[in-house]
C-alpha cells in the first residue's frame, strides 16, 4: 500500500560544502541518502514529495560535520499480508515463481499456484501452463497475486504470495 | 456416516517449501515460532537463490519428476564449468583490439568494481549447440555469482541454453569442491550426471566427470576463480595504474546527484583505462611476440599464437580445437547411456558413474601395450599413472613382450625394448607400432584412438614427458594429481614449483660437478635402459610420491637462504647441464637436475625470477 508520509531525517555535511549553496547541498544530499531505500517501519520510501523544513545545523565538536534535522513528505510503500498486488514475473522454476513489484520482490510456492497448472521446463523460457494450455504464465506476464506473508529486514523487504483466489493469476492487457 | 466420526483431520501446513525463514506456502514466520522445531525444508533445489529451500519428501519428487522428464526426452544432465572449460578470463591489462575477446565491467558491492576480458574457447557455441540437444546444461563455477551470470549472458544470450541453472561460488557449500551441492541439485541420485570440468580435484575425482584440456588464451593469467587451497589470485586489478583511480569519490562524503552520474563519473575512469591500454600496448606486443618465441620451446602444442594484422586488430590464432572431441565425447556417452537404458527395460535407469567409464575403456579396447622407459623400474607397473591411465582406456598393459602387444610406447629410442620391438616388427610387419608416450595421452585427452603414425619414436629426438599431463585422469584408482589447472600457467610443466627444486640443488656446483662424473661412469658401465630406468625411478618418486610440504619438512634444518641459493644454483647447473647435454641427446643423463627432462631448453632468466620469487613466497607462507 503506498502512504504520503512524514518523514525525519539527519544530514550529516562536511564543512567543504560550507558556502551560498548550503542548503541546496542539504536538499540534494536528502533526495540521494533517502529516496530508495527501505526502512522496516515505513516501507520501501519511493519519493520525496515536499521538504518542510531543515532545521538549524549543529556542528560537531571535533569534527567540523554538520547535522541538519529534515523534515520532509514522502511517498512510501508498505506491503502487507492479505494484500492484492500486481507483479511481474521474473524467474520460473520448479519449486515456484519469483515476481516483482517495483522495488519488492516476491515468491510464489508451486503449491500456491493453482493445481491445473504445470511446470514446463522443456519450453523457453520455462513456464507454468494448464491443462488446456489457454493459461500460460511465463517471464515478464504481468500477474495478481495475494501476499500471504513478508520478511522485513533492516534493509529490505521479502514477500511470500499465492495464486489461490479468486481474480489472481495472469493479468489479460 | 454415523454420528461422530471423523470426517476430516486438519493439520498444519507442514512447511516444506521455505524461502528466507519464512514458509512459502501458508506464509509463516519460522524464525519466531519454529525455534525448538527441527526445520523440515534444507535442500536448496534452484541453483541461484539458496535461501529458498524444500524438504527432503518435496526434494525426492521434484528429483523424480526432472529424472522422469529427462528420460522422455532422452537427454541427461550436463554441468558445464566455465573458467578454464569454456572460456578463459584475465583481469590484466590487454591490449583493446584483441579479436574475439570481450570485454565487460563487473561492479562488486564492496569493491570498486573490475574489468574483465574473457575469451570463449574455439567453438563454444558450436559445442553449447550440440551437447543442448543431448544434455539439460547447468552451470557449475567457482566464479562469483555476478560473473558466472555476467559469463551464462555472453554465451548464451537468449537463455536457451542454461535458463536459470547457474550455480556459482555464492550457492556452493564448499568453498573448495563443488560436489557437494550435486546432493541438493540432484536429490534422486546423481546417476544421469555428467560432468565436463578442468579440475579434477572440485569434484573429488568423480567418475562421472570428463576431465578437459584446460583452456588457456591469455598468457599470464591462470584459473581467475580456482578454489582457495592453491594461491587465490582473485579480483584484485592489478593495482597501481586503474585501482587508484575508481575509490577517490568514496572517501569524502560525496554529493554524486545521481547514480546514474555516478556511472558517467566512471567512464572517465573506463576511458583511461583504455589509454593505458593504448600506453602498454607496444609492451604487450612484445610481449605477445615473446609469448610466441617461447612457445616455440614450450612443449605446449596447442597455445594460442598472437598475430597483429595491418588494421590494427590483433588477431589470435587459437589451434585449440578440444571441444570438437569433448562434443563427440558427449555423444558417445549419450548414445551408451540410452543404449544401455532401452536394454534394462522399464525402471532401471542406468549409473552415468559406471557408463562414463565404461565409454572411455572402449577407447584403446583390443590394444595390448609395453612401456619402456615410461615406468621407473622400482615402481610397480599397475601403480603407475601411465599403466591406469592406459588401463582407463582398455587397453592391456604387459610388463614384456607378448604375441598380442600391439603398441609400444617409448620415451625414447635405443632402450632394449625399441630394439627388441625391432625384432619383433621385422617378424609380422604392420602389426607393432612404436610410438611416444605422447600418443597415450593424446588417446587420454580425446577418447580416441589416435593414429599412431603421428607420433613416432624418433631416434635422438626430444623425448616427451614421462607423465601424463595433468588433464589425462584415470578417475577411479589415480592418485590425486598434483598440478592444479590453474599453476600449469607457471612455466614449469609439473605445475607446482616445489617439483621443480631437487634436494640435491642445495649441494655446491663441485658436489654436483663430482655427481655428474659418478653418474657419467656408471653410465658408461652397465647396461644403458636398466641405469636409465633407475634413474628415472628416483625422479619419479621425487616428484610424485612427496608432496612439497614433505620436502619443505626434510629440508627444515636448512636455512631458508640456502634455499634460496639453491634457486640460483637451480639455474646456473641447469644451464650448463643442458648446455653440455645438447651434443649427445641419445643418452640424456639426468644428472642433478631432474626437470631438465621437461623443461624447454632455454628457460630466459624472468621466468627463473618468477620461480624465485615464487619459491619466497612459499617459504614465508610456510613459516
Amino acid at each position: 500500500m503506498f502512504y504520503h508520509i512524514s518523514l525525519e531525517h539527519e544530514i550529516l555535511l562536511h564543512p567543504r560544502y560550507f558556502g551560498p549553496q548550503l542548503l541546496d547541498t542539504v536538499k540534494q544530499k536528502l533526495y540521494i541518502e533517502v529516496e530508495g531505500t527501505c526502512s522496516g517501519k515505513y516501507g520501501f520510501i519511493i519519493a520525496i514529495t515536499t521538504i518542510d523544513s531543515i532545521g538549524a545545523g549543529l556542528i560537531q565538536p571535533g569534527q567540523g560535520f554538520v547535522v541538519y534535522p529534515v523534515k520532509c513528505k514522502a511517498i512510501v510503500f508498505r506491503p502487507f499480508k492479505g494484500e492484492v498486488l500486481d507483479a511481474i514475473v521474473t524467474q520460473v522454476n520448479k519449486v515456484g515463481m519469483f515476481a516483482q513489484i517495483g522495488p519488492l520482490t516476491c515468491f510464489i510456492s508451486h503449491h500456491s499456484i493453482p493445481a491445473d497448472m504445470e511446470f514446463c521446463p522443456n519450453v523457453n523460457p520455462p513456464c507454468y501452463k494448464s491443462k488446456q494450455e489457454d493459461n500460460v504464465i511465463q517471464e515478464e506476464d504481468v500477474i495478481r497475486l495475494k501476499i500471504v506473508g513478508t520478511r522485513v529486514d533492516a534493509t529490505g523487504i521479502f514477500a511470500i504470495g499465492t495464486l489461490m483466489d479468486d481474480y489472481l493469476g495472469l493479468v489479460t492487457q | 456416516m454415523e454420528f461422530s466420526s471423523a470426517v476430516a483431520e486438519l493439520e498444519g501446513c507442514r512447511h516444506t517449501t521455505v524461502m528466507k525463514e519464512m514458509c512459502a506456502e501458508c506464509g509463516a514466520d519460522l524464525r519466531i515460532d519454529d525455534e525448538p522445531k527441527r526445520e523440515v525444508a534444507v535442500v536448496p533445489m534452484v541453483h541461484s537463490v539458496p535461501e529458498l529451500k524444500v524438504s527432503e519428501e518435496l526434494a525426492q519428487k521434484l528429483g523424480r519428476e526432472d529424472a522422469g522428464r529427462l528420460l522422455k526426452d532422452r537427454k541427461l544432465v550436463l554441468l558445464v564449468d566455465l573458467d578454464q572449460t569454456l572460456v578463459h578470463t584475465t583481469n590484466d591489462n590487454i591490449p583493446p583490439n584483441l579479436k574475439g575477446v570481450l570485454h565487460f565491467f563487473l561492479r562488486g558491492p564492496g569493491s570498486p568494481g573490475r574489468w574483465c576480458h574473457t575469451r570463449l574457447r574455439p567453438k563454444t557455441q558450436e559445442f553449447l549447440e550440440s551437447a543442448a540437444s543431448n544434455y539439460e546444461l547447468h552451470v557449475c563455477t567457482f566464479g562469483a555469482r555476478q560473473y558466472a551470470h555476467a559469463i551464462a549472458d555472453l554465451l548464451d544470450p537468449e537463455k536457451k541454453y542454461f535458463s536459470h541453472r547457474i550455480l556459482s561460488r555464492d550457492e556452493c557449500f564448499d568453498a573448495r569442491t563443488k560436489a557437494a551441492n550435486l546432493k541438493a541439485l540432484f536429490p534422486c541420485g546423481d546417476n544421469m550426471v555428467c560432468i565436463i570440468d578442468d579440475r579434477e580435484d572440485v569434484w573429488r575425482h568423480a567418475t562421472n566427470l570428463i576431465h578437459v584440456r584446460p583452456y588457456s588464451f591469455f598468457q599470464s593469467t591462470g584459473d581467475i576463480n580456482a578454489p582457495p587451497p592453491p594461491v587465490d589470485e582473485k579480483p584484485k586489478l592489478p593495482s597501481g595504474k586503474n585501482g587508484a583511480q575508481t575509490p577517490n569519490s568514496q572517501e569524502m562524503p560525496s554529493l554524486d546527484p545521481e547514480p546514474d552520474q555516478k556511472g558517467e563519473k566512471e567512464k572517465p575512469s573506463e576511458g583511461g583505462n583504455g589509454k593505458i591500454i593504448k600506453e602498454t600496448k607496444a609492451d604487450d606486443a612484445n610481449k605477445a611476440k615473446e609469448a610466441t618465441d617461447s612457445e616455440e620451446n614450450d612443449k605446449a602444442d596447442a597455445e594460442p599464437r598472437w598475430v597483429e594484422t595491418a588494421d590494427g586488430q590483433i588477431e589470435v590464432e587459437d589451434p585449440d580445437d578440444y571441444l570438437i572431441y569433448l562434443d563427440d565425447i558427449l555423444k558417445r556417452i549419450h548414445k551408451h547411456f540410452y543404449d544401455l537404458y532401452d536394454k534394462m527395460g522399464k525402471n532401471q535407469i542406468p549409473d552415468l558413474k559406471c557408463v562414463i567409464p565404461e565409454v572411455k575403456s572402449k577407447v584403446l579396447a583390443g590394444t595390448s601395450l609395453v612401456f619402456s622407459g615410461l615406468v621407473p623400474t622400482h615402481q610397480k607397473l599397475e601403480t603407475s599413472r601411465a599403466y591406469l591411465v592406459a588401463k582407463s582406456l582398455g587397453a592391456v598393459v604387459t610388463q614384456d613382450f607378448t604375441d598380442s602387444t600391439t603398441h609400444l610406447v617409448a620415451v625414447r629410442a635405443g632402450t632394449a625394448k625399441v630394439n627388441a620391438s625391432r625384432r619383433i616388427g621385422d617378424g609380422k610387419p604392420n602389426k607393432l607400432h612404436v610410438v611416444t608416450p605422447d600418443w597415450l595421452w593424446t588417446c587420454a585427452e580425446r577418447w580416441e584412438r589416435v593414429d599412431e603414425r603421428l607420433y613416432p619414436l624418433q631416434r635422438g629426438g626430444q623425448s616427451s614427458s614421462r607423465r601424463p599431463p595433468a588433464h589425462c585422469s584415470s578417475p577411479p584408482p589415480a592418485p590425486p594429481i598434483p598440478a592444479p589447472a590453474a599453476a600449469l600457467r607457471k612455466r614449469t610443466p609439473s605445475g607446482r614449483f616445489m617439483d621443480t627444486i631437487n634436494p640435491l640443488l642445495s649441494f655446491s656446483s663441485d658436489d654436483i660437478a663430482d655427481m655428474d662424473r659418478e653418474v657419467e661412469d656408471i653410465f658408461n658401465e652397465s647396461d644403458e635402459s636398466s641405469s636409465d630406468d633407475e634413474k628415472q625411478g628416483d625422479d619419479d618418486l621425487d616428484d610424485e610420491e612427496n608432496p612439497p610440504e614433505d620436502r619443505l619438512l626434510s629440508l627444515e634444518a636448512e636455512s631458508s637462504q640456502d634455499r634460496l641459493k639453491a634457486t640460483q644454483d637451480a639455474e646456473s647447473s641447469s644451464d650448463s647441464d643442458l648446455d653440455d647435454e645438447t651434443p649427445r641427446p641419445r643418452k640424456r643423463p639426468r644428472k642433478s637436475s631432474p626437470q631438465s627432462d621437461d623443461e624447454p631448453p632455454d628457460d630466459d632468466d624472468s621466468s627463473w625470477n618468477l620461480m624465485g620469487a615464487a619459491l619466497e613466497r612459499e617459504f614465508l607462507a610456510q613459516d
